[in-house]
C-alpha cells in the first residue's frame, strides 16, 4: 500500500515470464508464415519479412488435414461421451458414500490414472486383435483412450459432487424424488458447470491422442491429426514451415477454447482433487 | 424383480449400476489388459500365434533376454535421466512460478492461467515445436544462446548423443511445468494469510517465512505434485516419436518408448509386454507414494 | 389420540458404531416432540431414520398407523427442515416451494395459488420470485417451513433448523415455529442440541444419550423429576450444581463434602449413611443471612447480568447460585445460601440415576 508501483513492477516481469514461456507457441505462428527459404535464415528473423498465410490451405489440401481433423473430432467425442456417461455416475457413487469400499474403489481407481499407455497399448494391441477390433479401428482407439482418460475424469468430478450439499439431496428425497429423480433434477444441475469443464479438458485430452491411434489405425483415412502429423516428423524434418502451419491449424481450436474457458477450467482443476 | 426395480429406483441399486458399469468398463479395458500384458510376458509371442490366447510358455527368458539387450542399462539410465531432471526441473521452476504469483499484482490469475495452455496442447505438437526450436543448424534456441554467448558452435540437440536426452528433456519440462505450478499455487493459496502475519510479528524475515511456513504447510501438496510429476512423466510418450525416436543409437531412449518400439517396430510382442511390466512396477511405487500423499483428500 | 409415528425397538449399526439402542418412542398426532442431546447422541439419526434417509437395522417404524420399514422417503409423506435449509440454489423461492407438489403431479396453477398462499403465512409474498442466495438467514428459514407446510404432510420433521440464526432471530422464530405448528395443528418432531428450545417450544421431550432415551415426558417434568444426573445436568440454565454428600443418621438429612458442619434437609426418609451425588439447581438456591441458612458458602466470583446475578463459590466443586434481586455479595464474602427440602434432588453417586 505504501509503495504502489511495486504490483505495476510484478506485472512487467510477469508479462515478461510469461512471454518467455510461451515463446515456442508464437515461434510456430511465425515460422508458419515465413516462406520456405526464410526459415533458414541466419540469423533468423523474429518477424516474418513477408507473412504469407497461403501456406495454411496448401498444407490443409497437401496434407489431406480435413480427414485427419474429422478423425480427431470423432475420436475425442466418442472418447468424451463413454467417459462423460460412465464416469459421471461413478463419481457421484464415490463421492455420495464413505466406506473401506469406497476407498477401494478410489485406490483403484488412482491406480489405473497412473498406468502409462505405453504399458497399456501392447496387451490391448494383441487383445483387440483377438476380438477381432483391430478391423474397427477408431472404435477401438476410442475404448482404449476414454479407459485412459476416465479415472482423471473420475477423480475431479467426484470433487465436484462433494461441493454439492449432501441435504440438497435429502431434500428432494423427502420431498417425493426418487434416487433417480433427485440425481437428474438436484445433483446433475448443480454439478454440471464441473461437469462440463472436466467434458472439455477431457475433448481436448483425447483431440491430440497419439499413441493407440498410432499403433492400433493403420488405414490413412481413419488416422487422427496428431498421426498425420507424425507422418511427415522425425529427427530429419526440414519443411518447418508446413509443420509449423500443420501445428498452427490443429492447436489453434484447442488454445481458443482454453483461453475463452480459462477461468473456469483453472478453476474447475483447483477446486477439484488436485488440492 | 420388482423389488430389483424398486431397489434401481430408491435404493442402493441406482449406485451400483452407476459404479458398476465405470468399473465394468475399466476393468475389461485396463484391469484385463494389465493381466494380459503379465501373461504374455511369459510367453513365447509372435506373428503367428498373436491371435491364440495360449502360447508356449517362456518362463523368464523374456526377462532375461530383455535385461541381456545391449541396450538395456542405456535405457534404464536414460529412463532414470529423464524421470529425475524433469520433475526436478518442473517442480523447481514451477515452484518459483507459482511463489511468484502468489504475489498480489493486477492480472496475477489472468496471466498465471495463460501458462496452462501447454498442458492442454497435444504432445505431439509440442514436440515438433520444440523439435523445431531445438534443431541444430537453423533452431532458433541456438541462435539464442550464441546471441547471450554461452556457446560458440551450435549444438545439435537432437542428433548429438550427448544432447539428445536433454532434448526431450528440455521439452518435457516446458509441458509440465505449468500444471506443477498450478497445482503449487493451490497449495500456497490455501495456507492462511494470518500464518505469514503471526510468523511476521514474531520476527521471521522472508526466507525463514518460507522454511517455518510455506514449506512445511505445503508438504501434502509437495509429496501429491512429485508423485503426480513422476507419474506423468514416465507415462510421457509423444515427445519421443516427435523429437528424437529414441535416437541416436537409443542414447534418448526410455522404458516407455522402448517398449512400443519392441511390439510395433520389431512386432515382438513379448518383450514388448516384457518391458511394460518392469515399467509397471516402477509406476506402482510410485503410485502408492501417491496415494499416501493424498490419503487426507481420499477420505477427506 | 392415536400415535401418528411409532417407533419400536428400533436398532441402528453403522458399521461396528451403535448408533441406536432399542429405541421405542410414540409420537400422539399434534404433538410438538423434542429431541434433544449432546452431540452424537442419536438424535439427528432417529430423525433421519423417520424420514427414511437412513434404513434402521431392525425394530418397526409407523407413520399413520402404515409400517414404514424400507419404504422410501418419498412414500413417507413427511416434510423435513434441514439444519442449512437445503433451499434448491438454481430455483426460486416459488420454484423452491412448489418443487414437491410438482413432483407429486400438482397442476401449474394449483401449484402457483398454493405457493401464495404458503408465502403469505409465511411473510414471502414479496420474495417469490428470488433464489435463495438472494435471501438472508431468516428468510431462508422461512422458504425452508414453507417448503415443508406447503404440502400438507403427515409430520414435519426438524433438524436443528435454528441453529445458524443469530440469537435474537433464534429467539423469535422458535415462537413463530411453534404458533404455526398449532394453527397447522401438525404433528412435528424436532431435533436440537439446545435444551431451551426443546423445554420452550415442545410438548414432549425425549433427550437421547449414547443411542439411548435417557428420559421422556413433559418439559417440567424432566425439569422437576430427572431420572438421572445426564438428564438433571442437561435440562435447566445455568446447570445444575452436583455436590457428593452422605445421608445423616436420621435419614431425613444429608450432609455436604464442601460444607460438613450443616446439612440440608430432605423431603423423604433415605437410607442413613449413604453415599449419594447432591443436585441442587442454581435458581433454588436462596442466598439469606448466613446465620439463619442452612449452608455457608465462601464467594470466589460475582457476574451480573442486570437482571440475574451468578454467585460462583469458591468450594470444591464450585457451585453456582442464581440470585434475581440486587445483592451486594462480593468476591471474599461468605453468603448463607436455603433450599426447600422438596427441590433438592439425590443421584446414586456409581450408577448417577436418581434416588
Amino acid at each position: 500500500m505504501t509503495r504502489p508501483y511495486v504490483p505495476w513492477f510484478l506485472l512487467a516481469i510477469a508479462l515478461t515470464l510469461a512471454a518467455v514461456y510461451l515463446f515456442p507457441l508464437y515461434w510456430m505462428y511465425v515460422t508458419s508464415l515465413k516462406s520456405g527459404s526464410e526459415i533458414f535464415a541466419n540469423p533468423p528473423t523474429f518477424w516474418p519479412v513477408e507473412p504469407d498465410l497461403s501456406i495454411y490451405p496448401s498444407v490443409w489440401f497437401r496434407r489431406t488435414m480435413q480427414t485427419f481433423m474429422w478423425n480427431s473430432v470423432l475420436i475425442a467425442s466418442g472418447v468424451t461421451a463413454i467417459t462423460v456417461l460412465l464416469g459421471t455416475g461413478c463419481a457421484y457413487v464415490l463421492a455420495r458414500y464413505r466406506s473401506g469400499w469406497i476407498d477401494f474403489g478410489l485406490f483403484m481407481i488412482l491406480m489405473l490414472q497412473v498406468l502409462p499407455a505405453s504399458v497399456m497399448i501392447t496387451p490391448l494391441f494383441v487383445g483387440f486383435n483377438q476380438l477381432g477390433l483391430l478391423n474397427y479401428p477408431r472404435t477401438a482407439v476410442v475404448l482404449a483412450a476414454a479407459a485412459k482418460a476416465m479415472p482423471f475424469f473420475v477423480v475431479l468430478v467426484r470433487a465436484t459432487f462433494m461441493s454439492v450439499p449432501r441435504e440438497l439431496e435429502e431434500a428432494a428425497l423427502v420431498d417425493g424424488n426418487s434416487r433417480i429423480g433427485a440425481f437428474f433434477n438436484i445433483v446433475l444441475p448443480l454439478a454440471r458447470n464441473g461437469i462440463l469443464v472436466c467434458a472439455i479438458l477431457t475433448f481436448m485430452s483425447s483431440f491430440g491422442e497419439y499413441i493407440y491411434s498410432k499403433s492400433i489405425i493403420q488405414n490413412g483415412a481413419m488416422q487422427p491429426a496428431s498421426v498425420g502429423l507424425s507422418g511427415f516428423l522425425g529427427p530429419n524434418s526440414s519443411d518447418w514451415n508446413s509443420i509449423m502451419a500443420y501445428s498452427a491449424i490443429y492447436v489453434t481450436p484447442i488454445l481458443a477454447v482454453f483461453v475463452l474457458l480459462q477461468r473456469r477450467i483453472v478453476s474447475g482443476l483447483t477446486s477439484g482433487a488436485l488440492k | 424383480m420388482a423389488r430389483f426395480f424398486n431397489s434401481m429406483r430408491d435404493g442402493i441399486g441406482f449406485d451400483l449400476i452407476l459404479v458398476g458399469a465405470a468399473m465394468v468398463f475399466l476393468l475389461a479395458l485396463a484391469g484385463l489388459p494389465l493381466v494380459y500384458n503379465i501373461l504374455m510376458s511369459f510367453q513365447q509371442v509372435d506373428m503367428f500365434t498373436l491371435g491364440d490366447l495360449f502360447r508356449p510358455l517362456a518362463g523368464l527368458t523374456n526377462y532375461v533376454a530383455v535385461v541381456n539387450a545391449p541396450e538395456f542399462w542405456l535405457v534404464t539410465k536414460n529412463t532414470l535421466i529423464f524421470v529425475f531432471t524433469s520433475m526436478a526441473g518442473q517442480f523447481v521452476l514451477g515452484f518459483s512460478l507459482a511463489l511468484f504469483f502468489a504475489q498480489n499484482f493486477p492480472g496475477a490469475a489472468t496471466i498465471r492461467g495463460l501458462f496452462l495452455v501447454s498442458w492442454v496442447m497435444p504432445g505431439l505438437v509440442v514436440g515438433a515445436i520444440w523439435s523445431w526450436i531445438l534443431a541444430g543448424d537453423f533452431g532458433v534456441l541456438n541462435t539464442i544462446l550464441k546471441a547471450m554467448g554461452i556457446i560458440e558452435a551450435p549444438i545439435f540437440w537432437k542428433s548429438d548423443p550427448n544432447f539428445s536426452i536433454w532434448a526431450v528433456v528440455i521439452a518435457n519440462i516446458w509441458l509440465g511445468l505449468a500444471f506443477n505450478m498450478l497445482l503449487l499455487s493451490v497449495g500456497l493459496a490455501a495456507i492462511p494469510r494470518d500464518l505469514y502475519e503471526a510468523a511476521e510479528l514474531d520476527g521471521a524475515n522472508a526466507f525463514q517465512r518460507f522454511w517455518t511456513i510455506t514449506l512445511p504447510m505445503m508438504r501434502s501438496t509437495i509429496g501429491a505434485v512429485l508423485s503426480l510429476g513422476l507419474i506423468g512423466t514416465l507415462q510421457q510418450f509423444d515427445l519421443f516419436p516427435a523429437l528424437t525416436e529414441g535416437g541416436p543409437a537409443n542414447t534418448s531412449n526410455v522404458a516407455g518408448y522402448w517398449a512400443w518400439q519392441m511390439s510395433f517396430k520389431l512386432y515382438d510382442f513379448a518383450k514388448g509386454a516384457t518391458i511394460s511390466v518392469m515399467m509397471f512396477v516402477l509406476v506402482l511405487i510410485a503410485s502408492v507414494v501417491y496415494v499416501r500423499s493424498t490419503r487426507h483428500e481420499v477420505r477427506g | 389420540m392415536s400415535a401418528q409415528i411409532e417407533l419400536s425397538n428400533i436398532d441402528k449399526h453403522y458399521g461396528a458404531f451403535h448408533a441406536l439402542k432399542d429405541v421405542s418412542l410414540s409420537i400422539e398426532k399434534g404433538s410438538f416432540v423434542a429431541l434433544v442431546g449432546p452431540s452424537g447422541c442419536g438424535k439427528s439419526t432417529l430423525l433421519r431414520s423417520i424420514a427414511g434417509l437412513e434404513t434402521i437395522t431392525s425394530g418397526t417404524l409407523k407413520i399413520a398407523g402404515q409400517t414404514m420399514n424400507g419404504v422410501p422417503p418419498r412414500k413417507r409423506d413427511v416434510a423435513m427442515v434441514f439444519q442449512s435449509y437445503a433451499l434448491y440454489p438454481h430455483m426460486t423461492v416459488e420454484e423452491n416451494l412448489t418443487y414437491s407438489l410438482r413432483l407429486h403431479g400438482v397442476g401449474k396453477a394449483e401449484a402457483k395459488v398454493k405457493a401464495a398462499e404458503v408465502a403469505a403465512t409465511t411473510g414471502l409474498s414479496a420474495l417469490l420470485k428470488r433464489y435463495p442466495r438472494e435471501l438472508s438467514g431468516g428468510q431462508r428459514q422461512r422458504v425452508a417451513m414453507g417448503r415443508a407446510i406447503i404440502r400438507n404432510p403427515k409430520a414435519f420433521l426438524f433438524d436443528e433448523p435454528l441453529s445458524n440464526l443469530d440469537a435474537a432471530l433464534r429467539v423469535h422464530m422458535r415462537k413463530e415455529i411453534r404458533a404455526l405448528h398449532d394453527r397447522l395443528g401438525a404433528t412435528s418432531v424436532y431435533v436440537t442440541h439446545d435444551q431451551i428450545e426443546a423445554m420452550t417450544m415442545a410438548d414432549h421431550v425425549v433427550v437421547m444419550r449414547d443411542g439411548v432415551i435417557e428420559q421422556q415426558g413433559s418439559p417440567l417434568e424432566l425439569y422437576d423429576r430427572p431420572v438421572s444426573k445426564f438428564v438433571a445436568g442437561f435440562i435447566g440454565s445455568p446447570a445444575m450444581n452436583f455436590v457428593p454428600g452422605t445421608i445423616g443418621p436420621d435419614g431425613m438429612t444429608v450432609a455436604l463434602e464442601i460444607a460438613q458442619s450443616l446439612s440440608l434437609p430432605l423431603a423423604r426418609h433415605q437410607e442413613p449413611g449413604r453415599k449419594v451425588l447432591v443436585g441442587l439447581r442454581p435458581e433454588h438456591l436462596v442466598i439469606g443471612e448466613p446465620e439463619q441458612a442452612t449452608l455457608r458458602l465462601p464467594v470466589a466470583v460475582v457476574e451480573s447480568t442486570g437482571s440475574m446475578t451468578f454467585v460462583t463459590t469458591s468450594t470444591e466443586p464450585e457451585m453456582t447460585v442464581v440470585e434475581t434481586r440486587r445483592t451486594t455479595v462480593r468476591p471474599g464474602d461468605t453468603i448463607g445460601v436455603s433450599i426447600a427440602p422438596n427441590q433438592v434432588h439425590l443421584f446414586d453417586p456409581a450408577t448417577e440415576k436418581a434416588i
